[in-house]
């Protein structure tokens, strides 16, 4: 009895101690926006200011360089969500082809697919700069949407899917009621995929929404900044994080509430496309397709 | 409705021996065939060579006059019921029966009739809302019907429909399949492992083995006229007990001896050739009867020790060892290996054979015979079976 007690109670104090030790950096940013610059350093942590410290901090961020943060925003859905259409149009018939195609070369194409999979995107950056080079990319948005379009893990997910869970006679089924490849693919092995293109489109979403490395090399014009970069454009433009600006009488309203308030901003659409794949995702769509 | 045609048809699989070896079988129109076989007979990968989900090696297959080798299966014009129903999980039952329709681009209304239609003949008016996982086995097992049916394909193609049910059930099913084929009168094939199946259902019953054809046939000619003996030990419940037999002259006429036993022949004067050599002897459970209330008396008697009594109500099973030896063959091994008889492969591995031979004997309720007992068996002469042991082959007379 004693030992169960002490032995929950040791538990209890490992979880909570880790609970709080990951809690807690995000409590205070949820809360840095309520607060003013100075508030922030001289307040207790996890205390709350106002709401006018929020209206306050957004008039400010968004009157950064004439609202190029509604821009960076716009930019990264814009980039993101491009480059996700085109790893699902792409990258799901890929790994359906991988999966149910007998052709040769089929296993080179599945090794290079782990291959890539497990470089570091930033390892591919410079090669990468290079080609946008020579093909002058350099500075459109295509430079930023085209390499991410090519998301190798997506087509060995698809690939996983298909060669596992999907069942060999419902594709020969729809093969003798009439299908062609293409309508087999469309109507049946497509539909059933359902939670397979939730999680791929999340996992590449959340990759190219978080992208930071290669468009802050590609891109020059800070009009085309996705979030990622202009978050670091505003880290540069603040006196606390860069003492060389704020000080020469220019009037840049960027402190550490607005940075917070920025990020908080710039997490939220990776969070909501997060609650709406995750549906999908736990669907387990083809239970009684085939009694096994 | 068409006729189908296998050709000398071949299906391998880079090395090793062809799944399918050379066969040859016509399949008439509104005919009900059967392929039956242990697993790994080929009689799946004929099937599949039909829908066009498998590729001809060699050889052609015909539906009607047309050459189908090179079509589509959606050029076929086939239905198919696959073994694990494969019904469209993400589709309502309505909308899985409808799909093949759908595809051929039918019209709405007429669509709508068909399935509704197809429906009211298998019952299945209740579920058309209802998506496939909510169906009891046997309900997915009738949507997978309804999809094939509703078509109006020229040849229907099933791929043991029934195994996933239970037994109740199936036998239910069996009835009704057959009911609806010969209603709608489309040519049908039916591959199984079960041979009861087979018996009840195919108007004619093709036996395949290791992708070759053993026999095609209407079921009762198979059972009575087994062409090998593969063929006799698979068709049957229980099996034709072998034995090895000894065929000597006697008294005019022949007689086989078994061990201690021997059984005068009288109308075999076919086996003569045979004389001095050893057959395999083929009895059917049911040409075995106790003695003691067998009506008829034509002097064949075997007599053993009863080792286990099974009565069934109708008739009762009788296990009794003699003093003769069991016939062992490659066929029978194999037999032996697809019901799972490990006690019957060990013995066939073994080498030596013992000489003691079980057979079993279907009697009349009426038997009195318990475990122990030292029985009389009269054996029916004019349905013996006789195969040589060297070629496996049937041995008949005129």
């Amino acid at each position: 009895m004693r030992i169960r007690v002490v032995g929950l109670g040791a538990r209890l104090v490992i979880l909570l101690t880790f609970a709080v030790f990951f809690v807690a950096p995000v409590l205070w940013l949820l809360l840095a926006p309520t607060k003013s610059d100075k508030a922030l350093i001289t307040n207790s942590p996890f205390s709350f200011g106002d709401f006018h410290h929020v209206a306050l901090a957004w008039k400010h961020l968004d009157a950064f360089s004439s609202h190029i943060f509604r821009r960076w925003i716009g930019n990264t859905l814009f980039y993101a969500l491009s480059a996700t259409a085109i790893t699902l149009v792409a990258g799901v018939p890929a790994g359906y082809g991988l999966a149910i195609g007998r052709f040769p070369g089929r296993r080179l194409v599945l090794s290079m697919t782990l291959v890539v999979m497990i470089v570091p995107a930033a390892a591919l950056v410079l090669p990468i700069f290079l080609e946008l080079n020579a093909v002058h990319l350099i500075g459109s948005s295509l430079s930023v949407i085209l390499p991410f379009s090519f998301f190798p893990f997506g087509v060995y997910l698809a690939y996983l899917y298909y060669a596992t869970a999907l069942p060999p006679s419902l594709l020969d089924a729809a093969r003798v009621d009439g299908c062609g490849e293409l309508q087999t693919f469309l109507r049946v092995a497509l539909p059933l995929a359902k939670p397979i293109v939730a999680l791929v489109f999340f996992f590449s979403f959340v990759a190219d929404w978080n992208n930071f490395f290669l468009p802050y090399v590609v891109l020059a014009d800070s009009n085309q900044y996705p979030i990622t970069v202009g978050l670091w454009d505003l880290l540069s433009a603040t006196p606390s994080f860069n003492p060389s600006v704020g000080g020469g009488g220019q009037s840049v309203n960027i402190f550490k509430p607005e940075l917070a308030l920025a990020t908080l901003i710039a997490v939220v659409p990776v969070a909501i496309v997060f609650l709406f794949s995750q549906r999908a995702l736990v669907r387990g769509l083809v239970g009684g397709a085939v009694k096994e | 409705m068409a006729s189908v045609t296998f050709e000398g048809v071949t299906k391998s699989y880079g090395e090793g021996p062809p799944a399918v070896d050379g066969l040859d079988l016509g399949i008439v129109d509104g005919e009900f065939m059967v392929l039956v076989g242990p697993s790994g007979c080929g009689k799946t990968t004929a099937l599949r060579m039909v829908a066009g989900l498998e590729d001809i090696t060699d050889g052609v297959v015909r539906i009607g006059d047309r050459v189908v080798n090179d079509l589509t299966p959606k050029r076929r014009d086939i239905a198919m019921v696959f073994q694990s129903y494969a019904l469209y999980p993400h589709l309502s039952v309505r909308d899985n029966i409808a799909f093949p329709l759908k595809i051929a681009k039918v019209p709405k209304d007429q669509i709508r009739t068909r399935v509704d239609d197809a429906a009211r003949i298998l019952d299945l008016e209740p579920y058309l809302k209802r998506k496939p996982r909510s169906l009891s086995g046997g309900q997915r097992q009738r949507v997978a019907m309804g999809r094939a049916i509703v078509r109006q394909p020229a040849v229907f193609l099933m791929d043991e429909p029934l195994s996933n049910l239970d037994a109740k059930l199936r036998v239910q099913m069996r009835a009704d399949i057959k009911k609806i084929q010969s209603n709608l009168g489309v040519t049908a094939i039916y591959v199984t492992h079960d041979q009861v199946e087979a018996m009840t259902m195919g108007d004619r019953v093709a036996v395949m083995r290791k992708g070759e054809l053993q026999q095609v046939a209407p079921p009762q000619e198979l059972y009575d006229r087994p062409v090998n003996l593969f063929v006799a030990g698979f068709i049957g419940s229980p099996a034709m007990n072998m034995l090895e037999a000894r065929v000597e002259r006697h008294a005019g006429g022949v007689a086989a001896v078994l061990g201690d036993a021997r059984l005068d022949l009288d109308d075999h004067a076919w086996l003569a050739p045979y004389e001095g050599r050893t057959v395999v002897l083929g009895i059917r459970p049911e040409d075995l009867e106790d003695a003691a209330i067998a009506g008829r008396d034509d002097g064949a008697r075997l007599r053993g020790q009863v080792e286990l009594r099974e009565a069934l109500g109708s008739e009762v099973l009788v296990h009794f060892t003699i003093a003769a030896r069991q016939a062992v063959t490659e066929d029978m091994r194999e037999l032996a290996e697809d019901v799972g008889d490990d006690r019957i492969v060990g013995q066939l591995a073994g080498g030596e054979q013992p000489a003691s031979a079980t057979l079993v004997g279907r009697f009349s309720p009426r038997t009195r015979v318990v475990e122990g007992d030292t029985v009389e068996v009269a054996v029916d002469q004019q349905a013996l079976h006789f195969f040589d042991p060297e070629t496996g082959l049937a041995i008949r007379g005129a």
